[in-house]
């Protein structure tokens, strides 16, 4: 089953223009970026360098955001013109009829990939940073870096769940987008209340990024079990409407 | 075989399955006929486990759909539409679905062939027409060699030729020793392919038997449908 799931989720092409974008984003900001990053490294306004390399692992998020939302959203969309109410749930249920093994198969192989991904991506960034700026760049720390894959994994679960609550592909998707590039609610609430700090898509963060950006000191155990609760809540609520609702 | 067994679902306000019970038997073809919205498509969702009933059971071999291991080696379903997202290649949505119920994935072309998709096998699933993709549904339900066939208005969409070769593939499958069960509103295309009925009507079973008992006392299947339906006061 996971195999099939595999076959299905990389046979898309929006599921390719998630893997591309979000494994090419982060190198090339790094290296658009490099001149005013070594500058600013230089004379010394760069500011903390503990997350130097890190931080860029927060960039190219839209690649596990888009795999999450279409590896559910996909079997939600109309086959086509001559049958508009039926879809690709319709072959996959009869394919696959136990729903919660199916749900199972779905997150593995949405696991893989994004984790092969944020693999990718790591070690592009982090290669890319200790050449560019070597000088200045802190120690390799495992746990810090497991902990930002983990993150990216996190986060396309995260966007898996929403889709499947939501049914739909185009509302989670352009609200994760605008939320994690354009205008953040989430870090606009922080201003209103420090509870704001523990909202799924700011907490995640904390768990590999250490700088002084945030007010609110949280540690990043607290920060990954914090992400990992409101995935768990949103993934019962999203598994018990799939078990329940007809197809 | 497959056994409806007392189904029931409610919908919003309206009763769309009410107390539904038939049979369909190895080795023949039973149609189950009825106007549109009478509850045909209702039955085999809930059949295929992709509705759930209120009341009763529906089961494949003895077994509720969701729970025979590998279900697409002992039932194919052609519901409406390919079921392919309009993205995928025929063969890439073949292989996958082939890949799900442990199916060597030479099967894919091996059942593109028999519908006539082989030249068509790398076009995408949203280009194909209505007829097409009929087609390759088909070709789906044929993947695990299945012993039960399930098909809900096999022939729309189909041009004459298609027709015909629909009505030779459904007789020979039954001559195979498989059960199948079909389900139409179109009773002339059916009549000299069906060997038992199911007529549905509001969501109720009007009556049922072997197509000569059904019938009887009528010149045509067409005219003892009409005469059934009308009883139970169907309008068109």
């Amino acid at each position: 089953m996971v195999t099939a799931e595999l076959r299905k989720l990389l046979a898309l092409p929006t599921a390719w223009a998630g893997l591309a974008i979000g494994t090419l984003l982060a190198p090339l900001i790094v290296l658009i970026n490099a001149r005013y990053t070594h500058a600013a490294l230089v004379d010394g306004t760069y500011g903390d360098v503990a997350d130097l390399g890190l931080m860029d692992l927060g960039i190219g998020l839209i690649g596990p955001m888009v795999l999450g939302v279409v590896s559910i959203s996909s079997e939600y969309t109309p086959t086509g013109e001559h049958s508009p109410g039926i879809t690709q749930l319709h072959a996959t249920l009869t394919a696959m009829p136990s729903r919660l093994r199916l749900l199972t198969a779905k997150l593995l192989a949405l696991v893989l990939v994004v984790l092969a991904q944020a693999v990718v991506v790591a070690t592009a960034v982090l290669t890319l940073n200790e050449i560019l700026h070597g000088d200045f760049t802190p120690p390799l720390e495992p746990a810090r870096i497991a902990s930002a894959l983990l993150y990216w994994v996190l986060l396309a679960v995260f966007s898996f769940a929403i889709a499947l609550i939501t049914r739909n592909g185009i509302v989670p998707l352009t609200v994760l987008i605008i939320n994690s590039t354009f205008v953040s609610v989430s870090y606009l609430l922080t201003k209103v209340t420090d509870l704001a700090y523990y909202l799924p898509d700011i907490v995640g963060a904390r768990m590999f990024i250490r700088g002084g950006a945030f007010a609110q000191p949280i540690s990043p155990v607290a920060a990954g079990l914090t992400m990992t609760a409101w995935i768990a809540l949103l993934l019962a609520i999203g598994a018990y409407l799939f078990h329940r609702r007809d197809a | 075989m497959i056994t409806i067994d007392r189904l029931s679902k409610t919908k919003g306000k309206s009763r769309i399955l009410d107390d539904v019970s038939f049979e369909a038997r190895p080795g023949r073809v039973t149609g189950f006929l009825g106007p549109n919205g009478a509850g045909k498509t209702s039955t085999l969702r809930v059949l295929l486990g992709l509705d759930r009933p209120d009341a009763g059971t529906a089961l494949v071999c003895g077994t509720r759909y969701r729970d025979l291991p590998r279900p697409l080696t002992r039932i194919g379903a052609l519901l409406d539409g390919s079921g392919a997202h309009r993205a995928r290649s025929a063969r890439a949505h073949l292989r996958w679905v082939a890949a799900s119920n442990g199916i060597p994935a030479t099967r894919a072309d091996e059942v593109l062939e028999t519908v006539g998709l082989t030249a068509d096998a790398r076009k995408r699933a949203g280009r194909y027409s209505l007829g097409m993709s009929r087609r390759l549904g088909l070709a789906a339900a044929l993947l695990g060699n299945p012993e039960v066939l399930v098909l809900d208005e096999p022939i729309n969409g189909l041009d004459p030729s298609g027709i015909r070769w629909m009505r030779s593939f459904l007789r020979d499958s039954a001559a195979e020793g498989r059960t199948v069960l079909l389900s139409s509103h179109l009773m002339g295309e059916l009549a000299e392919t069906v060997d038992d009925v199911v007529v549905i009507d509001k969501g109720r079973i009007v009556t049922s038997g072997s197509l000569a008992e059904v019938t009887d006392g009528h010149r045509t299947l067409e005219d003892a449908f009409f005469a059934l339906t009308a009883e139970s006061g169907a309008s068109w």
